[in-house]
């Protein structure tokens, strides 16, 4: 028996030309990616497990601020700060995947051969990769209402969280593609990513009663993750303007900026069966 | 008329002073089926990578479909690729999955759904489209990944090992397909595969690849003349007769016979000077009929040399042409 593959219709063919000017492949990648994380249950059980942690963080600080350890805003501020900083160590893991993941499972070597540019199959992996600190942020919004009640800081604690958030997560997304692109195997990758995180998460854990001099200072600067954190607490328990330290923005903002600017630029050279840039 | 729609001129490959393949030049016809054949490690998979656009050539070029190797973009339009170990999502259906790649050729959803149904019945897995992947087989894998290769109307058409670990009956259902590729598409079909009688049934050219370099390419009669094999026949008569066809066969001049002490059943014969192939069956269907007319029941017969499988194994194994 032979099978017969018969050639698309006419129709189908001019469709294809025509429609490759139209579409946007990044969307296209970036659906795809998002429904592969969202249906597969990766990004569900990352939700849950964030939910779990962040229910258990929020009783600790209710339970704090009943006994009068911590004010209320300060209940918010903590609660806020976990809420960005775990929905950015599940982007970065996430995003860790992204390449080395595809080259471990064998699925990458397809997406090359379509005519579809390594710079829309980065961008759409980063998206992804994004929805997922998008998904906590939302699942963070009833904890922060509770606590936020009757002190008028709700509105903007949010906005604050989701600013704040967005920059350090497209930061830190891109910087787990690099790294990502960078590996050969997942776990290489996702260690890297998480040892990263660690690291960047390490002066935010210092006590405050230490004495902080210039060396503390300049590693809170330095440190996206940290400094960002800093803005949100500066704001909501000092109660200052938005602008008023806003230097503290410019580690994230830098951040975002420079390791997206590397993926876009380095993005073609990255997304290689192999890794490096120089292994084709 | 067909025109030529693979054109690879020496092309050159080399990672970390390693050359995985050098000087491969060949080319190829609309409707053609090329078997790119070599033992593991021959350059077979990175040559398809290079006419992909998945590696760059270190020198050489090469045109598909009349655009240079530089015209990444309009090369991957036109090429459909099933890789070697290709990887499949395992959550998503197969319907999803076509239907995520025909999106990324530009079709709108409606149309990426009708294509994606249309390529699902071609390779017969209409009833098996809304299943998720995991569940598939790994033939059903591979049908799908030719079914993916065949999204954008492809002018030439990659498979890397398409039949590799599958049963009789999955290979058999996979040549077909690719059959069906070459005769309803017109496309070019370059099959990388071990299954060397297959290649010899579906394939119209060959190229054999050992150590990087192309050894010969050709029609699969002209590969097995180039390789030069000795033509022979095996006769294999009852034991107690053997003594009578040798007599029989006595009376054909030139013609040698072999017997050995492990198995004196079976005689080996050798024409010495056999001219042409024609000329050489032509002798050897005279000593059967003569076998025969003597009352000698003949238990086995076959000419030797004559396929593919004799030319490759001599070929790779002395390497040279």
């Amino acid at each position: 028996m032979t099978i017969q593959v018969a050639p698309p219709a006419v129709g189908t063919v001019q469709g294809v030309r025509a429609g490759a000017e139209r579409q946007s492949r990044l969307l296209v990648v970036a659906e795809q990616e998002c429904r592969d994380l969202w249906t597969s249950g990766r990004g569900l059980i990352l939700l849950f497990l964030f939910s779990v942690l962040l229910s258990g963080v929020t009783y600790l600080t209710s339970t704090n601020q009943a006994l009068n350890f911590l004010e209320q805003r300060e209940s918010v501020n903590l609660v806020l700060q976990f809420a960005v900083a775990v929905g950015v160590l599940a982007t970065l893991v996430v995003s860790a995947d992204g390449i080395s993941g595809e080259r471990e499972r064998g699925t990458l070597e397809t997406l090359l051969v379509t005519p579809v540019p390594r710079r829309s199959i980065i961008g759409g992996k980063l998206i992804a990769a994004l929805s997922l600190w998008f998904a906590t942020f939302l699942v963070s919004i009833p904890y922060v209402w509770v606590l936020a009640r009757g002190v008028g800081i709700l509105g903007r604690a949010l906005a604050l969280g989701f600013c704040v958030g967005t920059l350090v997560a497209i930061g830190l997304g891109s910087i787990g593609l690099l790294i990502s692109a960078a590996c050969n195997s997942n776990k290489t990758s996702i260690a890297a990513s998480i040892f990263l995180l660690l690291i960047l998460f390490a002066p935010t854990q210092l006590p405050s009663g230490l004495p902080q001099g210039w060396f503390f200072e300049v590693l809170l600067r330095a440190n996206p993750v940290a400094s960002g954190l800093a803005y949100i607490s500066s704001i909501l328990v000092e109660g200052h303007g938005w602008t008023q330290d806003l230097a503290l923005l410019i580690t994230p903002l830098l951040t975002a900026i420079i390791a997206g600017g590397a993926l876009i630029l380095a993005g073609p050279r990255l997304v290689r069966l192999t890794r490096g840039v120089n292994s084709e | 008329m067909t025109s030529t729609t693979i054109e690879a001129v020496r092309l050159t490959k080399q990672y970390d002073g390693r050359t995985a393949v050098e000087d491969v030049s060949f080319s190829a016809s609309q409707g053609e089926i090329i078997g790119l054949l070599g033992p593991n490690g021959a350059g077979k998979t990175t040559t398809i990578r290079l006419l992909t656009t998945v590696l760059q050539p270190t020198r050489g070029e090469f045109s598909i479909a009349g655009y240079p190797s530089t015209s990444s973009a309009e090369i991957r339009r036109c090429v459909g690729v099933l890789p070697e170990s290709s990887g499949y999502p395992a959550h998503q259906t197969g319907a999803e999955y076509l239907r995520f790649y025909a999106r990324l050729y530009g079709l709108s959803r409606s149309q990426a759904r009708g294509l994606s149904a249309e390529l699902l019945t071609a390779v017969g897995l209409e009833d098996r489209g809304q299943s998720r992947i995991s569940t598939y087989s790994r033939g059903m894998r591979q049908r799908l990944g030719i079914a993916r290769a065949m999204i954008n109307d492809p002018v030439v058409v990659f498979l890397d090992e398409p039949t590799l670990g599958l049963d009789p009956a999955g290979q058999a259902q996979v040549l077909n397909i690719i059959r069906g590729i070459a005769k309803a598409r017109d496309a070019t079909v370059v099959l990388s595969t071990h299954l060397l009688p297959e290649v010899e049934e579906v394939c119209s050219k060959v190229v054999i690849l050992h150590n990087g370099r192309v050894l010969v390419s050709g029609s699969v009669g002209e590969v097995i003349k180039t390789a030069l094999i000795e033509q022979s026949a095996q006769l294999r008569v009852p034991l107690d007769l053997v003594e009578r066809a040798r007599n029989v066969l006595a009376g054909f001049p030139g013609l040698t016979i072999k017997q050995t002490a492990e198995q004196p059943e079976l005689l080996v014969l050798a024409v010495d000077r056999p001219g042409t192939d024609s000329a050489h069956r032509e002798v050897m269907n005279e000593v059967l009929a003569a076998v025969t007319a003597a009352g000698i029941p003949v238990l086995r017969f076959e000419l030797e040399g004559a396929r593919l499988s004799d030319a490759f194994l001599k070929m790779t194994s002395r390497g040279v042409t």
